[in-house]
């Protein structure tokens, strides 16, 4: 997964089989990411929609974390199950969420890692171009929705981010050990 | 280094090629909404069990805590009903001779009243909470009978209809969500309207037709019948805003109501179709003529033959 691997060619069988094997750490982010989702679905006893968009700060956090562990392609599939869970129409979240890795990704790449206060206000900030790039895809999905409701949802994933976040990388220190943590 | 900057152009290439498989699913999406049906029927089937058992504690909880109260001021409220009992009788009495001429009436006029039909009973799972798509799921699905375009109703008014249906559970479109149109009657006034959602908690009354009496606050909504879906007179709203835009609170909410009926669709579309060759893409009712092109439009240029001697 990093770029200190040597290439594939070069690899003597057991390297190759290490590679191949290592690959189920992205196991982790993306089981997480599907149980955020669930539970994104929870029946919650209240009349606004204040439910905020967990399968996307997950998404987020591991692109922060651990941007090997969240490619594009992998956030492409858990974007395709949240449309699913969500009745939304395929494609919509599947788009965004690769897209917010690749950003992500390419964000870190050139500007580096930044403090949890920094990713905070970011999280603010891709959710929000979240919620406005979902209203247009859904209306080319021909399924226009009004922006109000997503709104109320940026306002409570700017309290869920912490939580999402601590639960992240609770999860990276239990199943990686501690010294991966960043 | 050369690796580095390869990895990092094969990176983007699949990032965009990840991206534009989103954009082309999205337009296959708005060409056939039913893109994908089975698998979502199947999610449905996974997470309706989920969210049943996990719930079940918590609703036995709340079965106790109201049995509970139940207990203080029974008496106090027995008096209440039995009061109520007595002024509910004589209304029923007036109802049944209504219903004897109302038979009578439906007789002399050849009037056809398609029955309502219950298809299943069961209980609100889960209301989804801030997506873009309103929904609820229910556990009953295909094996009980349950087909996508029926309508739901809870003990105090109409909740949606269903959209997704798996083998033991459905999806299904809450009035608020911006998709929901529901045709509803005026009980004061008669007058015919439409009731939207707009994702909020509250519906929105447009298209008003008939007479333009001003609506007040605490106007009840029932629904009209038109459409084929829902039942004519089951309660939909109460006007609390009768300032534009017109806000309607919902006479049933998803997120108590427990239980709920899942009726056939009242009345399809008058058989126009085995005089028209079927098309898959629905054509409303007025655009369709008998004849071709030049032919007579249905129920308007029809009836008309008697206005023109």
């Amino acid at each position: 997964m990093r770029g200190a691997a040597p290439p594939l060619r070069l690899m003597n069988p057991r390297e190759r089989r290490r590679f191949w094997l290592g690959h189920w750490r992205l196991g982790l982010p993306a089981l997480s990411v599907l149980g955020l989702l669930l539970l994104a679905t929870a029946p919650l006893p209240l009349s606004l929609p204040l439910m905020p968009p967990l399968g996307l700060l997950g998404v987020f956090v591991w692109a922060t974390f651990q941007p090997g562990l969240m490619p594009p392609w992998l956030a492409f599939l858990l974007g395709l199950v949240a449309d699913v869970l969500l009745a939304m129409p395929f494609g919509v979240n599947a788009t965004l969420f690769a897209a917010v890795a690749g950003f992500v990704r390419w964000f870190e790449s050139r500007y580096g890692h930044h403090t949890h206060g920094f990713d905070w206000a970011m999280a603010a900030g891709v959710v929000a171009a979240h919620a406005l790039l979902t209203a247009q895809l859904m209306t080319l999905a021909s399924h226009p929705v009004p922006l109000a409701p997503l709104v109320l949802q940026w306002l409570t994933s700017l309290f869920a981010y912490p939580a999402v976040a601590a639960l992240c990388g609770w999860l990276q220190r239990a199943v990686f050990g501690a010294r991966t943590a960043t | 280094m050369r690796r580095d900057q390869n990895l990092a152009i094969i990176g983007a290439v699949v990032t965009g090629a990840v991206i534009a498989t989103g954009l082309v699913m999205l337009l296959i999406a708005r060409v056939s909404p039913q893109f994908g049906a089975g698998v979502r029927a199947a999610a449905v089937d996974v997470v309706t069990p989920l969210w049943s058992v996990v719930r079940a504690p918590f609703d036995g909880l709340g079965r106790g805590i109201d049995m509970a109260s139940g207990y203080f001021g029974a008496v106090h409220r027995a008096e209440q009903l039995e009061a109520e009992v007595a002024r509910l009788r004589a209304r029923l009495q007036a109802a049944e001779a209504d219903q004897i001429a109302f038979r009578q009436l439906s007789r002399l006029g050849r009037l056809e009243n398609p029955q309502r039909r219950l298809v299943a009973t069961a209980r609100i799972v889960s209301a989804s909470q801030g997506t873009a798509v309103q929904t609820a799921l229910i556990a009953a699905g295909r094996n009980q009978g349950v087909r996508p375009g029926q309508p739901v109703i809870a003990a105090k008014g109409l909740i949606g209809r269903t959209i997704e249906t798996g083998l033991g559970s459905s999806r299904l479109l809450l009035l608020t969500d911006p998709q929901s149109r529901v045709p509803v009657l005026v009980q004061r006034t008669g007058q015919a309207a439409l009731v939207s959602g707009d994702g909020g908690p509250l519906l929105v009354l447009t298209d008003q037709a008939g007479p333009q009496d001003p609506l007040q606050r605490g106007d009840r909504l029932l629904t009209s019948g038109e459409g084929g879906i829902f039942p004519p007179g089951v309660p939909v709203g109460v006007v609390t805003d009768a300032a534009e835009p017109i806000r309607v609170r919902p006479a049933a909410s998803p997120l108590g109501a427990g239980f709920v009926r899942i009726e056939a669709a009242y009345a399809a579309l008058p058989a126009t179709a085995d005089t028209l060759p079927i098309t898959d893409a629905p054509v409303p009712v007025e655009a369709q003529r008998v004849g071709g092109i030049k032919g007579t439009v249905r129920g308007i240029d029809a009836p008309a033959g008697g206005g023109q001697g």
